[in-house]
């Protein structure tokens, strides 16, 4: 990708008045749908999308449970009117691949063997996407699935950093993802200090490379404490400690 | 034992570091055990485990459900107790060890539709939950109005010792039965009482963390303010540490399990 | 197997960093406009290009088009049934297609004949033939050497209007050669080129493309399992390295089969 045009400006401001260290703002708003075991609803900068949880349930069609352990199926899906361009609502090639490193994201962070025979179903839903949709689509549904209760040795959060007018920046909006020169979605597991997720497009040295992965890893622990505060906020109220009766 | 303050937690958080057993909900990893759902952790003498606040019901042997016939296969009846794994009731449960499919119909005794108080006496990795109606308030249950909770709700409804539940039915002149799978069968007298105590149930089920709900539910059931020294001894409790207002039964009502043939919390 | 990579010996004898033997034919298809065959131990990939005239992608008006795909024929092994391409086959065509383009091997802004209008569109598709694991870098050196050996036909634009082909040919204009290095790993260890009963029991795999300059074009995380991030800056460096290694292969293995 070669850039046409300046997106940092001389004060170190990008193109929406972000530093280049500066997170978009990330709002995040637990069990909003009725029905769903799990669901959550994130605002990532301008991404609005829905994550919906549906499990443990039943395996239908039952030949494709596994004896031993829980199915997990991943669904991501942008809706027609997420993009500048109208997209067709069929599955794209594009949707598919996010599908398969979406669920590849959330699998080692969930304890399937303690539900046999069963499926776990998540969905991610882009009502409006801009950049960096996946990783929105990831940490929203790491919070739906642990709002529907499933046991998880941690939650995932996920974040990119790119490289925009020759430098590393962290969280890459839609105008930067289309005309930088590199994007670095990261999903990581910040207790278990592992990585579930790692993608690159475009060009970087060994240097850049290692410098984007530090500070998407640093994007990730910081909507870790969104995911988290989000979930406390929706479970236990205000009440952030535990109070004790004298 | 060291005392080990409750704290609210979710998954991957650290409860503690050291040799701890780990119970329910939770997972050992390295000297350290860690949450795997959202809850309040707490230690008990047995080891630490988390009460978890939301999540569909997994069966556990020797829990009581309330199920709904949808099936039979001419040797057993298949129930839905609301999990991912379907539940069954053998036929020589009901009929005896010499039920001849032939002889015996089974729809004489359990038509589809119907609702049914089950004990689970049998449930592993490797099978579907089978269930028991031969105990002492077991089978088929006559009539009521039927409501589905979060199975994660039920100890709050149940409350320290059946306070809660005996609150509202003395208050509503009902009967309530209540499942550990989440399904409640409200019988009344009246319309009226049977609504209220519908309202009741509701109203903890969405607020089962929050403090002062006894007084809350006491108040939407125009329940007479009982002596204030009453009410501190029902709050004391002899284990010591307490939450304010919600799930202090909690412990109680789990304890109700012996072995846990599903073992969630015990994670290498 | 677990046990003998602990003991940093895997089942056909080779190092934990050793790839298996390369082998790449290419021009075995008179009738594409670049073709390669390449083994790389049992796994086998056939790549054609064929080279034509169409409209250009929406916002890359004076670019030529690449259009890239992958298929796993039936013949590749007993589980692969014919049918429509499942999410493993499109994260393999995505995965090679990234490592190509992004690393802009082929100088697409040379290939454009009527700006926004009428530009050279290049396909290159990919038949997996035999599966024995890593068809991430089987199928991307049958791309990159099919490509660096391949002749377009060269075509005019005539009156402004028409465009024609002139019978003439010539190379295609590339930047770079990209290489595509995976690993796997099983248990702690990490491998290169992993068989498939290697990729059987992996946890988790990385695709890591670099360019002739050792820069990172492309890279993919793939499978249920995760990495340290030590993991991970390890097997880029890996890559890098390795990477050359492979380069100086294909360059040799692709003129040699003019």
């Amino acid at each position: 990708m070669v850039q046409t045009r300046s997106l940092i400006d001389e004060h170190g401001r990008r193109t929406d008045g972000r530093t280049m260290d500066e997170l978009r703002n990330v709002k995040i708003q637990v069990g909003i749908l009725k029905n769903a075991d799990g669901s959550a609803y994130i605002e990532f900068g301008k991404n609005r999308i829905i994550a919906a949880v549906y499990g443990p349930r039943e395996v239908h069609p039952k030949h494709l449970a596994q004896p031993d352990r829980c199915v997990l199926r991943c669904r991501y899906h942008m809706s027609p009117f997420s993009t500048d361009t109208r997209k067709n609502p069929a599955p794209s090639r594009r949707e598919v691949e996010i599908s398969k490193v979406m669920r590849e994201a959330l699998e080692p962070a969930l304890m399937l063997e303690d539900y046999p025979r069963a499926a776990i179903d998540v969905f991610v839903e882009v009502l409006q996407a801009d950049g960096g949709s996946r990783c929105a689509g990831i940490t929203a549904a790491s919070v739906a699935l642990a709002d529907a209760g499933i046991n998880m040795r941690d939650i995932v959060p996920a974040c990119a950093a790119g490289k925009v007018d020759g430098k590393i920046v962290l969280d890459i909006n839609d105008v930067e993802d289309k005309e930088g020169s590199a994007d670095m979605p990261l999903a990581y597991m910040p207790h278990l200090e592992r990585v579930t997720l790692l993608q690159l497009d475009g060009i970087l040295n060994q240097e850049e490379f290692n410098e984007c992965l530090d500070k998407a890893l640093q994007g990730c622990k910081m909507i870790y404490e969104i995911q988290r505060r989000a979930l406390i906020q929706k479970y236990f109220g205000d009440e952030q400690e535990l109070k004790e009766e004298s | 034992m060291q005392e080990i303050k409750r704290k609210y937690v979710v998954p991957g958080d650290k409860i503690v570091d050291g040799n701890f057993r780990p119970l329910s909900n939770v997972t050992k990893s390295g000297n350290s055990i860690f949450a795997t759902r959202i809850g309040i952790a707490e230690a008990t003498r047995d080891g630490i485990k988390v009460i978890p606040l939301s999540g569909v019901y997994i069966p556990r042997v020797n829990d009581i459900v309330i199920g709904k016939i949808i099936d039979h296969s001419s040797l057993s009846w298949q129930v839905d107790i609301r999990s991912c794994f379907s539940a069954h009731l053998p036929a020589q449960d009901v009929f005896g060890r010499d039920f001849s499919p032939a002889r015996d119909d089974m729809n004489k005794q359990l038509a589809i539709g119907d609702l049914v108080t089950a004990r689970i006496m049998a449930f592993d990795r490797t099978r579907d939950p089978m269930l028991t109606i031969q105990d002492k308030d077991l089978g088929k249950i006559p009539r009521g109005e039927f409501l589905k909770i979060s199975a994660t709700r039920v100890p709050r409804l149940i409350g320290k010792r059946g306070s809660m539940i005996q609150t509202i039915e003395q208050a509503t002149q009902t009967r309530i039965l209540i499942g550990q799978n989440g399904i409640v069968v409200v019988a009344g007298r009246s319309a009226e009482g049977t609504q209220l105590a519908i309202g009741a149930i509701r109203m903890v089920e969405e607020e089962a963390h929050t403090s002062n709900l006894t007084q809350r539910i006491k108040t939407l059931l125009n329940v007479p303010e009982p002596e204030s020294t009453e009410t501190i001894s029902e709050l004391a409790s002899p284990e010591g540490q307490k939450l304010e207002g919600s799930s202090s039964s909690i412990p109680e009502a789990e304890e109700q399990v012996q072995e846990e043939e599903l073992e969630k919390g015990d994670k290498e | 197997m677990r046990e003998a990579i602990s003991r940093s010996k895997r089942l056909d004898g080779r190092d934990l960093d050793e790839m298996r033997k390369l082998e790449i034919e290419v021009g075995i298809i008179g009738k594409a406009d670049g073709s390669s065959r390449v083994r790389l131990g049992n796994s086998e990939v056939v790549a054609g290009v064929k080279v034509e005239t169409g409209t250009p992608f929406e916002g890359l008006e004076n670019k030529g088009a690449l259009i890239l795909s992958a298929e796993v024929l039936p013949t590749a092994s007993p589980y692969v049934e014919p049918g429509p391409p499942d999410e493993e086959t499109i994260e393999l065509a995505r995965v090679v297609d990234r490592g190509v383009r992004e690393s802009e091997m082929v100088d697409l802004g040379k290939l454009a004949l009527i700006p926004g209008k009428v530009v050279y569109t290049i396909f290159v598709d990919c038949s997996i033939i035999n599966y024995d694991g890593n068809l991430f870098d089987a199928s991307s050196y049958a791309v990159v050497s099919a490509l660096m050996s391949s002749k377009l036909p060269v075509f005019e634009v005539q009156d402004g209007e028409a465009v024609v082909n002139t019978g003439k040919k010539m190379d295609p204009p590339l930047t770079t050669i990209p290489v595509s290095i995976t690993a796997v790993k099983i248990s702690d260890s990490v491998i290169l080129d992993p068989t498939a009963e290697e990729e059987a029991c992996m946890d988790a795999r990385i695709t890591i493309t670099t360019n002739s300059e050792g820069k990172f074009a492309a890279l993919q995380k793939g499978s249920t399992g995760s990495f340290t991030i030590d993991q991970i800056k390890k097997a880029a460096e890996i890559a890098r390295i390795k990477g050359e290694e492979v380069r100086t292969k294909i360059k040799e293995l692709t003129s040699n089969g003019h």
